[in-house]
């Protein structure tokens, strides 16, 4: 498996998956519960992420999600992932503003479920 | 029922067909929301029907065989928009349609609706025989020789589940015409088949190992004259060829153009005259019967209209300058006077290319019903086509685009953007196309601006994939990642038809605004140097890449 790089000052990492019902972009809270807006995603250190990452991928497959894995991010309320790629990924894409992971609509995932 | 102008009509044995195979997708989807698939041997199983996981969920990509659709399928193609989309789909560069926010669990539903209309999402993704595409004026066009689309069909249908093609080394991407002018960029696929009549039935020049994507190359020539019974024959040496030579161990040295250029084409072409020697090859004779057959379930419309069509439509476009200019620039002639070919641009300034609503999804159904024998084709260039339109009902047709916010007069001018989605939907993107389409759409928008630049074809990809064929734009933009950040190429002076060619790497990559401000730079270079009547790539290519280059990168 790919060794994590450590954040640097100001950055901080997050775990991600996808949901294995509709496909639908998750993010790892402090609970270890899959939400569906990056702003409830748990910010980590690479000590903290890196068990958090082995742990998550054992319960995937129960936790209804796959592809786990780490995302680096500037820290922040909600965080902001450093490519736009994962930028993408955390709030929607930049076409279809109507269609934007709002943080109004915070709710928790069905595959913690 | 009365049968559809412009595609094969399903058989009972058609719809059967769907529906085992339905079944089937059913029971593995089931199986793996059980969790007794993994998603590692559900993924083969799931892009054998289409369906991709992409960037915020899975995609379906539903064939649309020869871009040809009835407007019941038009409208099926909404209710799936509305129903389990978010009211939005996608026409693609292989005339497919792409819906991008699908749950797993209403795949089944939705195949089963697409069964209702005769349509199905199989071999749209995978390493067998895609989507074979066509020319989108096919049976309408002055200029045609033959209509191609009973053979699309009977390509089709040999292709579909072909027991050794089925794990092909790669991908594989057919197109045909049947016209002189290569609407299709036969010479950019892997096979393109030009048609033409001959004095004992139609013959037909094949080309080979054509392609854009990481290693683009304009395909060459494998055989000319081939007759009818021979093609099936033909086609399946050539697959069997690759089929055993292709190489499997690097995904990127794995098409047939990386075969044919590492043998050579005449290497190559001996390879399937060898192979044709070994074959029964009355196993696969198209027999003029076998054609009849295909032929029959095909309906032909019946075209009946008034004298004075013609002097109709000069009348109104005398009266409305805005409809004289979108007819200049979307209509395309017909081989009866009294009708012509009408292309609606889905590019409307700022618009996403090839996005369509569900709203005018069923609006143009509405129109193709009323004014076009209820057909409907897709294009290769993400837009529409009405085949058969009454030239005194034109503007009607018009009126009814405008009011559905689809009536810009841009088809082949600046506007008329090609874009794979990007990064915003595509898995596989290192950066997005669409907001640089809006950007240049916007920027272009002026009818009379691209009606003064004349020519023109802008093609972007959000990747080294090429899905929007940035390597045959007279202007190409490929997006690059760079640490996360996004950047563009610009490539310069491709193009595809008779005259093939695969444009060349300007310089170094630029941000998404410098982009759009070095190609309003290039266009405005062209305006001001150009000889009279010359295209943009005629005064490329007389003055050369760079003073292009020079004003691309002057103030950058």
């Amino acid at each position: 498996m790919k060794r994590l790089s450590r954040p640097g000052p100001g950055e901080t990492l997050l775990l991600t998956a996808t949901r294995l019902l509709d496909g639908r972009i998750v993010w790892r809270d402090a609970a270890g519960i899959w939400q569906e807006h990056v702003g409830k995603a748990a910010q980590m250190t690479l000590e903290e992420a890196e068990p958090a990452l082995e742990k998550a991928q054992e319960t995937a497959v129960s936790q209804g999600v796959m592809g786990v894995y780490v995302v680096l991010a500037h820290e922040g309320h909600p965080p902001q992932p450093v490519t736009m790629k994962e930028h993408i990924r955390a709030f929607g894409p930049s076409v279809h503003p109507e269609f934007a992971y709002s943080s109004t609509s915070l709710s928790q995932s069905e595959a913690s479920s | 029922m009365t049968k559809s102008v412009g595609h094969y009509n399903y058989e009972p044995k058609d719809k059967a067909f769907l529906q085992e195979r339905i079944a089937e997708f059913e029971e593995q989807v089931e199986r793996r929301l059980k969790g007794t698939l993994s998603e590692e041997e559900f993924k083969p199983l799931r892009l054998m029907n289409g369906l991709y996981l992409q960037v915020h969920a899975y995609m379906l990509r539903v064939a649309i065989p020869y871009g040809v659709l009835d407007s019941r399928q038009l409208r099926k193609l909404a209710h799936i928009a509305r129903r389990y989309d978010r009211g939005y789909g996608h026409f693609t560069t292989r005339q497919n349609i792409q819906f991008n926010w699908i749950s797993l669990e209403d795949a089944p539903a939705i195949l089963r609706d697409l069964a209702e209309a005769d349509m199905h999402a199989i071999q749209t993704s995978g390493n067998c025989i895609r989507n074979v595409t066509s020319d989108e004026y096919a049976g309408a066009a002055k200029d045609e020789l033959m209509d191609p689309r009973v053979h699309a069909e009977i390509l089709r249908q040999w292709s579909t589940l072909h027991p050794e093609f089925t794990f092909l080394p790669r991908k594989f991407k057919i197109a045909i015409s049947g016209s002189p002018e290569d609407r299709v960029a036969a010479r950019f696929h892997d096979i393109g088949i030009l048609a033409r009549p001959g004095e004992n039935g139609p013959l037909f020049r094949i080309f080979v190992g054509g392609g854009l994507g990481r290693t683009p190359v304009v395909g060459q020539e494998l055989f000319d004259g081939v007759p009818e019974e021979e093609l099936l024959a033909t086609l399946e040496a050539t697959l069997r060829v690759y089929n055993a030579f292709g190489r499997r161990d690097n995904l990127y040295r794995s098409r047939i153009k990386i075969l044919v250029q590492t043998i050579g084409v005449d290497a190559f072409r001996e390879a399937v005259k060898a192979e044709l020697e070994k074959m029964d090859i009355s196993h696969y004779r198209l027999t003029k019967e076998k054609v009849a057959a295909i032929r029959a379930r095909f309906a032909a419309p019946t075209l009946d209209a008034p004298d004075g069509g013609t002097a109709t439509l000069a009348e109104q476009m005398q009266r409305d300058s805005v409809f004289a200019r979108w007819v200049k620039s979307n209509i395309h002639a017909h081989f009866d006077e009294r009708y012509c070919i009408a292309t609606v641009s889905l590019k409307s300034p700022g618009e996403i290319p090839g996005d369509v609503t569900d709203r005018q999804m069923d609006g143009l159904a509405d129109l193709a019903d009323r004014y076009a024998f209820g057909e409907i084709r897709i294009t290769h260039l993400q837009n529409v086509v009405f085949g058969h339109v009454r030239k005194d009902q034109l503007y009607d047709v018009w009126q009814g685009l405008m009011a559905l916010g689809l009536g810009a007069a841009n088809i082949g001018l600046a506007g008329d953007i090609v874009s794979c989605p990007g990064l915003d939907y595509c898995s596989l993107a290192n950066a997005r196309s669409l907001p640089l389409a809006q950007k240049l759409g916007s920027r272009f928008g002026d009818m009379e601006l691209q009606a003064e630049i004349g020519a023109m074809s802008i093609n972007i990809s959000g990747c080294i994939n090429a899905c929007g064929h940035h390597h045959a734009g007279h202007i190409g933009i490929l997006g690059v990642d760079k640490r996360g950040k996004e950047f563009y190429q610009i490539l310069i002076g491709g193009q595809a038809g008779e005259e093939a060619a695969i444009g060349a790497i300007l310089g170094p990559a630029l941000t998404e605004d410098e982009t759009v401000e070095a190609i309003s730079r290039m266009i405005d270079h062209y305006l001001s140097h150009r000889d009279i009547g010359e295209s943009f790539l005629q005064t490329l290519h007389r003055l050369g890449k760079a003073p292009f280059k020079e004003v691309a990168y002057g103030s950058v």
